[in-house]
Formats: C-alpha cells, sequence, structure tokens
C-alpha cells in the first residue's frame, strides 16, 4: 500500500528548529502569520545547542565598537568575499538579535560597570574590539532559548522527526519561479504531508556530516539546505568556503574530530609546532581559525605532521611561569568550557594541564558558502550581489544555509548571532511576501509528480546500502575537496559522485512507513551527494588558496586582488554549473592600515617571546590582571561533576 | 566484545547479538561506536537516534541493561543489551517517539516581557538547571510520568490505551518540572508568571513527588534539591491533604 499523504497550508513553513530556525518562526509569527516549523531533529536539537556558546554583540566590550568596525572586521576576514548590504545588517542587529535570545531565557554574566554582558577577556581572532560574550553551559543554554520560542507556540507549529524532502515550485509564462509548498516525510507518523505556501525560510544547517568523523557538528548537517535549494533551481555562493577548526582531536576514537581549543585559547605563548618540535605558527591567538588550519594542512602534506595526521598545539610556555601560569590555566578553563572539558576526559592528564603539547588536526565546522541570498535572506539570482526579483521567489534562507554573511572565513563567535539576525530578517520577509499572496490558490496538481516519485522509493529494490554508499563518500570528502585540495583531487571526486549518483539508483529500501531508516539514509545521502556536487564545482572554479581550505597547486590569493565570488546553480537538465561574480575590493588604504595593525599586534606579542623569564611572567601577569581582574575568571558552572553524569557511570 | 542489540520493524521486536570489533586493543568503546560500527558493517538500516557525539545534544539515549544511558559518553562492556528507552513508545529499533514531553509544554512556557531590563543576573541556581540537555534520562523510574500509562510503561498498554504525543503527555517529569522551575527562578518573571508555573505544576502531577525517593539526572543536575523540592515547598499548602 503507498504511504498516506496529509495535506496543510500555512503562510510561513521554516524548516530547521536551531537558531535560525526559530527566530524566523518568531518573527514571522509575530506578524500574525500562520507558521509551520519542520525539524528532524528533536526541537532545538542543532549545532547551535551544541556550540561553545559564545556570542558577538556589538560594543559589549568597549564604547569604541561600532556598526562600521564590526562589518569591516567580517568583511576583511572574509577576503572581500561577504556582501556589503550583508555585513553591515549583521553588524547593525547584533544587539537586537541578541536580545531575542534574552527574551526567551538566555541569561549571560552582566560588566556592572559598562551594565552590557560580558565578553571573554580578549577579542575572539580577526575581531578588534572585545565583543564575544561566552554563557554558562556553553550553546545548551542557547539551546533553551530556542526551544523555548517554538515549544511555547504562540501561533507555531511544529512537526519533529519530519524531514522536508523538496520544495514544489510553480512556473510562471514567462519561466519565472515560485514557491508553492513542499513536501515532508514524517517519520514517527508514517505519512507524506504535502504544505502549501508562498513562503518557506530554509534554516536546516550546514554539510559537514559530508566530513564525518573529521567534524564537531551535529550528525544532521547532511546539505539538506543546499541540496534542496539548488534542486529547487535557486543559486548558491561560495560553496568552496567550507570551514575547518584547526583545533580538533584526532584520537582517542570515539572523541575524533571534537573540538578542544581556538586561536584565543592558545593565550600569548601558545604556538603550533610540526612532528619535528618546529614552530610552523606563532602568535596563535591573534591568528584566523583558516591561518592556523591551513599552518597544520601544510605541515601534513609536507610529510612533517603528527601520527594522527595533525599538528602539535603548544600552550606550555603559558602554563610554566609560576605567576602567570595559573591565570593562564584559569583562562583556558573559562574562555571554552566545553571544549576544554572534552580535552580534559580524551587526553592525558599532563596534557590537560597544558604540561605537554596537544596533538590536533582541523575538522569541518561550517559551511560559510549557502544559499545565494539578500540581507532580508531572500534568494537571489543575476550579476553581483544579484537581485531578489530574479531569485526564486518565495525562497528565504538563515543561518548556516545561507551564503554571503562570511566568505573565505568566519570570525569566532559570529555564527550564534548571525543565526537570530537573519533568522529575524527572513522570518519577517517571509510573512510580509505571504501576506502579499493571501488571495492565491496553490494547485494540488503541481504536488503529484513529487509525491509519486517519493511514493516509489518505498519498496525500492537493489543491492546497494546507503549507510555504507555514505561512509565511502565521506572518506572520499576528506581526501578531495577537504582542507587541502587540488586539480586532479577534485577530479576524482566528481568521479566518486558520478558513481554514487549511480549507486543511488540501487538502494535497497522497505515499504514500511514508520521511520523507514533506510528511506531517512536514502534522502540525506542524497543531499551530501548534491552538496558534495556544489563544493566540488565551486572548489574547481576557485583555482587559488584562500579562506578555508589549501590549493596545493595554486597561489595564495591576494587581498589586493580583484575578488570574487563562486555561483553555483543546477540547470533543469540536472547539470552543475559554475560562474564567477565580482566583489566590491575594500579601499587599499582600509585594508593596508587594517594589516599594518595585525602585524603590530602580532609582532607585540613576539617581542613578549623574547622577554627573559622572570620579565615575562610578570609581564603576561599584568596582561591577564587587566583582562580578567584580580579574581581571575568567574568559576564556571557546569550542569555537574563528570562522576555524577550517568553517560560516564556504567557500573549501574 | 559481543553485546545484544534490541531490534524492531512493524511492532516485531528481535534481539540482535553483535560482535564489536575493537579500533584499538586498549579500546573501551562507548555505546555509540558500537551502534556506528554495527551499522556501517552488518546492520546498514538500524535505526537509533544521535547528534553531537559529546553529551551536549541530548539526543541519543538509550538503555543499557534497562537503564538510560547517553550513547556517545557511556562506555559498554561484554555481554551489555542496549534497547530503546522503555519510559518513551518505541518507533522503530532504538528510537522512541519524544515529542510528547515537549507538548505538554505548550501554552505553559514564559517569555520575557517588552520594556525589561535585560541586563540583570540570573541566580546561580537558574544556570544549574539550564544545563540540562533534554536526555530524558530522569524519567526512568519517574511515577508522574508513569501515570501517562496507567502507573506503569508504554509498552505495557495496548497502541489503543497509549495515550497520543501529539497531544501532549497528561502527566509531567522532572525534566517538564525543571522547566517551570527555572521560570520561577527568572529574575525577569513577573510575580503573576511565577505562579502560573507553579499552577502548571501541580497540573501536570506535582503531588507524585511526595514522598518519592527522587529522581536521577542524566547530566547530574541536583533534580531533587534544586527543582523538586522547592516546588514541594512551594506548593505545601495546596497538596497537604495528599500528603
Amino acid at each position: 500500500m503507498p504511504i498516506d499523504v496529509d495535506w496543510c497550508e500555512y503562510d510561513v513553513v521554516v524548516v530547521g528548529s536551531g537558531g535560525a530556525g526559530s527566530h524566523a518562526a518568531q518573527a514571522a509569527a509575530a506578524t500574525g502569520a500562520r507558521v509551520l516549523v519542520v525539524s528532524k531533529d528533536p526541537i532545538g536539537c542543532s549545532d547551535t545547542k551544541i556550540s561553545e556558546g559564545i556570542a558577538t554583540v556589538r560594543e559589549s566590550g568597549s564604547n569604541d565598537d561600532s556598526e562600521e568596525t564590526l562589518s569591516e572586521n567580517l568583511k576583511m576576514a572574509g577576503g572581500d568575499l561577504p556582501v556589503n548590504a550583508i555585513t553591515d545588517a549583521f553588524a547593525a542587529d547584533s544587539k537586537d538579535a541578541y536580545d531575542a535570545y534574552r527574551m526567551q531565557g538566555l541569561r549571560p554574566d552582566i560588566d556592572a560597570e559598562r551594565d552590557t554582558p560580558k565578553p571573554l577577556p580578549l577579542p575572539m581572532g580577526g575581531h578588534t574590539r572585545r565583543r564575544s560574550v561566552g554563557h554558562r553551559n556553553s550553546g545548551v543554554a542557547f539551546g533553551h532559548a530556542n526551544w523555548n520560542a517554538v515549544v511555547q507556540g504562540d501561533s507555531i507549529d511544529y512537526l519533529e522527526d519530519s524531514w522536508f524532502l523538496d520544495l514544489v515550485t510553480e512556473e510562471s509564462d514567462h519561466g519565472a519561479k515560485t514557491v508553492a509548498g513542499g513536501l515532508i516525510y514524517h517519520a514517527a507518523l508514517g505519512k507524506l504531508i504535502a504544505v502549501k505556501t508562498s513562503s518557506v525560510v530554509i534554516a536546516c544547517g550546514g554539510l559537514s556530516t559530508l566530513y564525518f568523523p573529521k567534524t564537531d557538528t551535529m550528525r544532521g548537517n547532511t546539505g539538506d539546505s543546499y541540496a534542496i535549494a539548488a534542486r529547487a533551481g535557486a543559486d548558491l555562493v561560495d560553496m568552496e568556503q567550507v570551514q575547518f577548526l584547526p583545533f580538533c582531536l584526532a584520537s582517542p576514537p570515539s572523541y575524533e574530530g571534537l573540538l578542544v581549543g581556538e586561536p584565543v585559547t592558545a593565550s600569548y605563548l601558545g604556538v603550533l609546532r610540526d612532528r619535528n618540535g618546529k614552530v610552523i605558527l606563532d602568535g596563535v591567538f591573534l591568528r584566523t581559525r583558516a591561518e592556523c588550519s591551513s599552518a597544520i594542512m601544510r605541515a601534513v602534506e609536507d610529510g612533517r605532521g603528527s601520527p594522527n595526521g595533525g599538528a602539535y598545539l603548544d600552550m606550555t610556555a603559558n602554563k610554566r611561569p609560576p605567576r602567570s601560569g595559573p591565570y593562564f590555566m584559569r583562562f583556558l578553563e573559562s574562555a571554552l568550557p566545553s571544549a576544554y572539558k572534552v580535552a580534559r576526559q580524551a587526553m592525558s592528564k599532563a596534557a590537560a594541564n597544558c604540561e605537554e603539547p596537544w596533538e590536533v588536526r582541523p575538522s569541518a565546522h561550517y559551511m560559510m558558502g549557502g544559499i545565494r541570498a539578500d540581507e532580508h535572506g531572500a534568494a537571489v539570482a543575476g550579476d553581483g550581489d544579484g537581485s531578489a526579483e530574479r531569485g526564486l521567489t518565495g525562497l528565504f534562507t538563515a543561518g548556516q544555509a545561507m551564503g554571503g554573511v562570511f566568505g573565505a572565513n568566519r570570525l569566532g563567535s559570529t555564527s550564534l548571532t548571525e543565526g537570530a539576525v537573519f533568522g529575524r530578517r527572513a522570518g519577517a520577509a517571509a510573512a510580509a511576501l505571504a501576506r502579499r499572496s493571501q488571495s492565491r490558490k496553490i494547485r494540488e496538481d503541481l504536488f503529484r509528480p513529487l509525491i509519486e516519485a517519493t511514493r516509489a522509493r518505498f519498496g525500492q529494490k537493489g543491492d546497494c546500502a546507503a549507510a555504507g554508499l555514505k561512509l565511502e563518500l565521506q572518506k572520499a570528502a576528506w581526501i578531495d575537496i577537504g582542507p587541502v585540495r587540488t586539480a586532479d583531487r577534485i577530479a576524482e571526486m566528481e568521479r566518486v559522485l558520478s558513481d554514487l549518483e549511480a549507486k543511488l539508483e540501487r538502494v535497497v529500501i522497505p515499504e514500511y512507513a514508520e521511520w523507514n531508516q533506510a528511506f531517512i539514509e536514502f534522502e540525506e545521502l542524497r543531499n551530501l551527494i548534491a552538496s558534495a556536487r556544489a563544493v566540488s564545482v565551486a572548489s574547481r572554479e576557485r583555482d587559488g588558496s584562500l579562506g578555508g581550505h589549501v590549493r596545493l597547486d595554486g597561489k595564495q590569493i591576494s587581498p589586493f586582488s580583484q575578488p570574487y565570488s563562486t555561483v553555483v546553480t543546477q540547470n533543469a537538465a540536472r547539470d552543475w554549473q559554475v560562474r564567477r561574480v565580482e566583489r566590491d575590493r575594500t579601499p587599499l588604504k582600509q585594508i593596508l592600515s587594517f594589516k599594518y595593525q595585525d602585524m603590530k599586534r602580532k609582532a607585540q606579542v613576539k617581542w613578549l617571546r623574547m622577554l627573559p623569564a622572570g620579565m615575562q611572567d610578570r609581564a603576561l601577569e599584568k596582561k591577564y590582571l587587566a583582562v580578567m581582574g584580580a579574581g581571575g575568571a568567574a568559576e564556571e558552572v557546569m550542569p555537574g561533576g563528570t562522576n555524577a553524569a550517568v553517560g560516564e557511570a556504567t557500573q549501574a | 566484545m559481543k553485546v545484544e542489540i534490541v531490534t524492531r520493524r512493524g511492532g516485531e521486536e528481535a534481539v540482535v547479538e553483535y560482535d564489536y570489533v575493537r579500533r584499538d586493543e586498549n579500546e573501551k568503546p562507548m555505546i555509540l561506536d558500537v551502534l556506528l560500527q554495527a551499522q556501517a558493517t552488518e546492520m546498514p538500516d538500524l535505526a537509533f537516534r544521535y547528534g553531537c557525539r559529546a553529551r551536549n545534544c541530548g539526543v541519543c539515549t538509550v538503555d543499557i541493561n534497562g537503564r538510560p544511558r547517553i550513547a556517545c559518553r557511556a562506555r559498554i562492556k561484554e555481554g551489555d543489551r542496549i534497547s530503546p528507552m522503555a519510559t518513551l513508545p518505541a518507533l522503530s529499533d532504538l528510537v522512541v517517539r519524544r515529542d510528547g514531553v515537549a507538548r505538554q509544554m505548550r501554552g505553559r512556557l514564559a517569555t520575557a516581557g517588552q520594556g525589561n531590563d535585560l541586563n540583570v543576573e540570573a541566580p546561580d541556581d537558574y544556570h544549574a538547571l539550564t544545563g540540562c540537555i533534554e536526555c530524558y534520562a530522569c524519567l526512568h523510574e519517574c511515577p508522574m510520568h508513569a501515570r501517562n500509562f496507567g502507573g506503569g510503561l508504554p509498552e505495557d498498554q495496548t497502541p489503543e490505551n497509549r495515550p497520543d504525543p501529539a497531544e501532549g503527555y497528561r502527566y509531567g517529569n522532572p525534566f517538564s518540572l525543571l522547566k517551570l522551575q527555572r521560570i520561577r527562578i527568572d529574575p525577569l518573571t513577573s510575580e503573576a508568571g511565577k505562579a502560573a508555573a507553579l499552577n502548571n505544576a501541580i497540573d501536570l502531577g506535582l503531588d507524585a513527588c511526595v514522598g518519592c525517593k527522587g529522581c536521577k539526572c542524566g547530566v547530574g543536575i541536583d533534580l531533587m534539591g534544586k527543582v523538586v523540592r522547592p516546588m514541594l515547598e512551594a506548593a505545601s499548602d495546596r497538596l497537604d491533604s495528599k500528603i
């Protein structure tokens, strides 16, 4: 018997229930729209919930911060790939978006003197101001806020255990496409749900599962956002720009890929070393994530990597001095509590105490490219920054799904803010479109081809298992379109993808409707393959090293050259196409002044490293005192000791 | 290393013995390591939930020998039996239906009012409660939650007699009480909001906590000390008749 189909109609459908999705739903509902949130994982169980819980809040650390400074930081870090209007929107909304989290229960520590949320003692790499606000219980505290907003349900309905499979679109006589709805697989009910709507906000995260287990993100990041948008004909932008976090674990196996530190936690004296102990990067705490990842991967490719394909983060010089050492340890424990907790559990005691270097390897963390959109999250197409008039009408996006915000490098603490900023904007824009479309009658026959094709998958015969094919894909993706790439490797990836695409049609799927894991694996694999296609063709077009990855067969792309972004589309014949769009270059004077300031700060640390031990210790103590205060960092409140945890105690 | 995995398709339960191959001789695998390897080898469509692998997302909880464990951070040993959490209705293999718990909280939560000064410090206990990862380990042996199933477990009931999770369960549990207590100690909650939170706790069956020996949290939050007892104290005059 074919799987049942239920029908429903909403003003706005939001796919995803993390930071971006929950804010989009709230913003749309606040205008009176009827909203449906569709989530494959339980509500709020997203990358936001498992993040380090650090958010960018403009002006939280100093009065000399401004919208212009923040926007410029994002754009410079991103190699001029970010869209001006988008980074400006981020900077303008960052405080209000953060307050939206607080309305739902997020409670930071407060700097009583400044009457602001209290930022970390040091600016995170690439930020020129202190404005990264950490939270007790890290991302879990944000997870509560997102959950609160969706579950409370002020004119928001939601479905969990529900996979949004594809968009349904309608084409006008002159070829313009408009969203008409989508098809959902509700695994818990064992039903398909066809939803009619004029506005869909895609906010269902990234594609890091492509690199599993070399990733520190949620399993659900199977590229759904990009694959769904591309299949509907939308543009994707900067898809070669996958962010790899430099300081993640390479072993033991149960911890592989998990985050243990950020450039900033390396503090004043942390350096990266290769297998022979040679320093491959100094001043680590002032570096961007991309600089650190690239230094590690170049050493690995050169045969100087650590046993598990990484390098060594050496923070022993911070720990050793008698006066400043204890401050450093408190800084390390408090700046990224959950990452440090992972380090303590996974590594030896000596390493956790920073008496030995840490073996670290980059992990896929974030897709900086994504659905090409404007500053309201509306899908765009056309030259330059594109226009919503030419894009797929009714498609909106926010969070990791959205491109154009970060370009070639995303600064630490920006993604939590991004989710809320563009979630709110996309939700409001989606609701406004829904109001304009109120009289529209959406025809059921538009849905029929997709419904029939999906029904036919249940009971598909063959000789392949999607779970096995996924492992093949993940292995190839790390080698061929991971942190290190060459034209040959990208070509090899495309060969693997063609092979997998053929095998997809031979995946065995049983007929039963309720929680059909084989069907779920099939759908997620299909999305992973489509996303890998987008990354591959974009990487082919990007012929030098920039940001997130190293091109061994190309030069470093200079910040003084004309910046461009890659735009990827899937045409009606299902072929993947790529082209370039030009971006504005930051004025020369501004780049030079930024570079000068950057070099100055790095030189200051170099000087610090040269001081005799006693003087160095006192200088550092003074620095820590200045940023942390005499009491040091606030003591961290964790939900309970590891001994108390059910997860840890197996001898029950 | 041999372990047992309880599987379920179309309501039919089976026990599969799986032989885990250690990745190095000293490996003490987590439960999740076993499930991932089983799926990669002999059981390609084995259904189980997982997310972050770092005990943060709360979705991978399963029962080991009848007790809830967070699969990504609990080690497994020879002969252990992995089964779905018994406190929620089983869907497929190790996947249970979770949404009846969250749905009971619809309309019972709070949002800070416009115009509040958001720059206020919350008490330490507030942060202790926001450490909850929603793993639902606390449902184990909870008499309040068991009321949803006539005092037992979902699988003790015939499918027709089980409550519909889509409606939200009638009776609460330590997790829902934690959410309400969080509202009560939030400095931005109005007096009316605090009273409503307590009323909701009573409505969800707080009286079941009277005389209960206590609940255990999956991530070590002191549920009795920070959630249940403060609520019982605040509601004592209204629960007297039942003590």
